[in-house]
């Protein structure tokens, strides 16, 4: 896994550095240091110090990281932050809030359906009341609009 | 005498009725964000941050600095009561917080430790008073090589601190840097890596990647090591237990006192040093010095004296390259200076002598917050140990909701709410594996300061790179970061020695175990 990780670290590094060569031109027509210089000397020194990461992580035998017994629970919780996201122009932002809040609470917090709906609502309403009245920021409506 | 004018000039800044609250409420929400564990200041001041957007400027900076510094002090009560540290900084106040609790003594422990934290806050805070305005003068005859070899300095520190190992500190400072380069070259006009994309454009916000990588990241890294599956713990305090310090606890403890203030101090001006190896520098001074070296560990009043006053001392100590240099050491002051720059606030030489009243506003504030939090936790300490009661799995969601809106409403922007989860994804992988979120944040807020005085520098010299070294200020500043590198890794070698991870710098926090 950690391999895999900074695997994908040198392919984001050999792109950006890639894209430094290609398209930033290090000097400027005056000679002076260009857009390009910059991130020529970043996306080189990270591929490099990428490659020998990995070349001293093998021989070291730290390609794996620790494992944990909760990846069910961050699959679940990091999948519930995306839903919440992708839902908040649709629904809104209060609803949103409370479907997650709702959601994650089910899941998390077994049992305990009162203090979880109570938690669900109340939180959100809160936090909506703090941001949108107090704060003036604009928290989506979504299907509340058309209400 | 013009000390004392300019702090009567933050005095009446800062003493105001609306300030005085906001002080307050920073205060209050600094010990809640220290005593749950998977948040810490660094989060806390993320995800707060678009809180402060409809709010006078020097209140929201007050209330962000005293979100900072009092973290530090709610970050104990879980070692003292729970055997779980709440941040790094406070490992070694574990050592004997809580046999102290365990033996019936948390009522003066939390007291003492309350003192402790006040003691080096007030201490930091009067160093503070008494440094800043030298380091600024000094700091006002430095040009661009200076600058860019501060900047080198202070992620060198960084580096060698953090992480798991200095190659992924490296790693995690380039990224910062890369993503600094994003958006528009402000000397040429060309367009870096915005692939068309008008959102990129303006560059890569840090509050999406601020409350990302430590907010998010976090949390997942909390579910990682399965603190929201355990239970509330078993929290070693009764209220009917004797609550006061007896006299023999000041007494021992009050050569503590000042020596743990101005070593947590010295260090804490070091960037990367930071909070944590004060606090166990202090520790380990305290037992060589002490005729009874036998009681530490066993619940020993100095032993939680001399990292609880030196941890508040090094945030304080912190301050001042965060002040007078603009140059942040941890993840946490990096936030700050992304808040202050938000609110059009520069630090550096010139804030002193530009915007007096914000600089010694924020100052003469700090005193006030170390008085109103040795209150808040000395009396306020029964509602903190309820707050200690509520599960993670609770507290987990909450910290979601507020991550998502907080980073929405900055710019109403769901393109930035996404990049937001993504640096959560890619920040709990980064804790995972020994990278350093924070030294990425710190590259991201500084990177156009680099390349700005790399660019600046190398057009004075005409492309020469003596320049770094011919110029007297500039070497010295180099042969000091050589001596820093040297220091530092004699400094991480003694924080191995001390048997405590190697985690982020200062007053990240670093959950070591489930409650």
């Amino acid at each position: 896994m950690r391999l895999a990780f900074t695997l994908f670290l040198l392919a984001l590094a050999a792109f950006y550095t890639w894209t430094a060569f290609i398209d930033l031109a290090p000097l400027t027509a005056n000679g002076r240091l260009g857009p390009g210089f910059f991130p020529r000397v970043i996306g080189v020194a990270l591929v490099v110090t990428l490659l020998y990461s990995i070349v001293i992580d093998r021989r070291f035998g730290l390609t794996s990281g620790e494992e944990s017994a909760y990846a069910r629970d961050i699959v679940i919780f990091t999948g519930l932050l995306v839903l919440f996201v992708a839902a908040l122009h649709v629904l809104g932002g209060l609803l949103a809030m409370v479907a997650f809040m709702y959601a994650a609470l089910t899941i998390f917090n077994r049992r305990r359906h009162l203090q979880n709906i109570l938690v669900s609502v109340l939180l959100p309403t809160g936090i909506f009341l703090l941001f949108n009245t107090w704060l003036n920021a604009g928290i989506p409506e979504g299907i509340l609009a058309f209400l | 005498m013009e000390l004392l004018s300019d702090l009567w000039l933050g005095m009446s800044v800062a003493v105001t009725p609306a300030n005085l609250f906001f002080l307050f409420i920073g205060a209050l929400v600094g010990i809640v964000v220290g005593v749950f564990p998977g948040l810490g200041p660094s989060a806390g001041i993320a995800i707060l941050l678009p809180i402060t957007f409809g709010m006078d400027r020097i209140s929201a900076v007050v209330m962000l600095a005293a979100i900072y510094y009092a973290a530090m002090y709610g970050a104990t009560l879980t070692s003292i009561l729970l055997n779980v540290p709440g941040a790094s900084a406070v490992v070694a106040s574990t050592f004997d917080g809580y046999p102290l609790a365990k033996q019936g003594r948390a009522g003066p422990a939390l007291v003492m430790q309350a003192a402790a934290s006040f003691v080096g806050g007030t201490v930091g805070v009067i160093l503070i008073t008494l440094l800043a305005p030298v380091f600024s003068r000094v700091a006002r005859s430095f040009g661009p090589p200076e600058f860019f070899m501060l900047v080198m300095m202070g992620l060198l520190a960084l580096v060698v601190m953090v992480g798991a190992n200095w190659r992924y500190g490296v790693i995690s400072a380039l990224l910062g840097f890369g993503l600094a380069t994003v958006g528009v070259d402000l000397v040429t006009g060309a367009q870096r890596y915005t692939f068309g994309s008008a959102q990129l454009i303006g560059g890569i916000d840090f509050i999406p990647i601020a409350i990302g990588l430590f907010g998010i990241g976090e949390l997942l890294y909390s579910l990682h090591i399965g603190v929201h599956r355990s239970a509330s713990g078993v929290i070693a305090y009764r209220s009917e237990d004797r609550f006061w310090p007896t006299a023999v606890d000041w007494l021992e403890s009050r050569w503590t006192f000042v020596r743990s203030s101005v070593l947590g101090f010295v260090v804490g001006i070091i960037p990367g040093a930071g909070a944590t190896i004060a606090s166990l520098m202090a520790y380990s001074v305290e037992k060589s010095v002490s005729k009874t070296p036998e009681r530490f560990g066993k619940g020993a009043m100095q032993g939680l004296v001399a990292p609880e006053t030196a941890n508040n001392a090094a945030s304080a100590g912190a301050m001042i390259p965060l002040l007078t240099l603009g140059i942040p050491g941890s993840a946490s002051t990096a936030v700050l200076l992304g808040a202050f720059l938000l609110w059009g606030l520069r630090p550096g030489p010139l804030l002193m002598t530009q915007n007096p009243e914000f600089a010694w506003g924020l100052i003469a504030s700090m005193y006030l917050g170390n008085m109103m939090l040795v209150a808040l936790c000395i009396f306020a300490i029964p509602l903190f140990v309820a707050m200690l009661r509520v599960p993670y799995r609770i507290l987990a969601p909450i910290v979601g909701v507020l991550a998502v809106i907080g980073t929405f409403t900055v710019n109403d922007s769901i393109v930035e709410t996404w990049l937001m989860l993504v640096a959560g994804v890619v920040g709990y992988f980064m804790k995972r594996f020994g990278f350093s979120p924070a030294a990425l944040v710190v590259a991201l807020v500084l990177g156009p300061l680099a390349e700005d005085t790399l660019r600046q520098s190398l057009t004075i010299s005409r492309g020469s790179f003596a320049i770094f070294y011919e110029r007297p200020v500039s070497l010295t500043l180099g042969i000091v970061t050589i001596v820093l590198f040297v220091l530092m890794s004699f400094m991480r070698r003694f924080q191995r020695s001390a048997g405590t991870e190697p985690g982020e710098p200062g007053e990240d926090i670093t959950p070591k175990s489930a409650v």
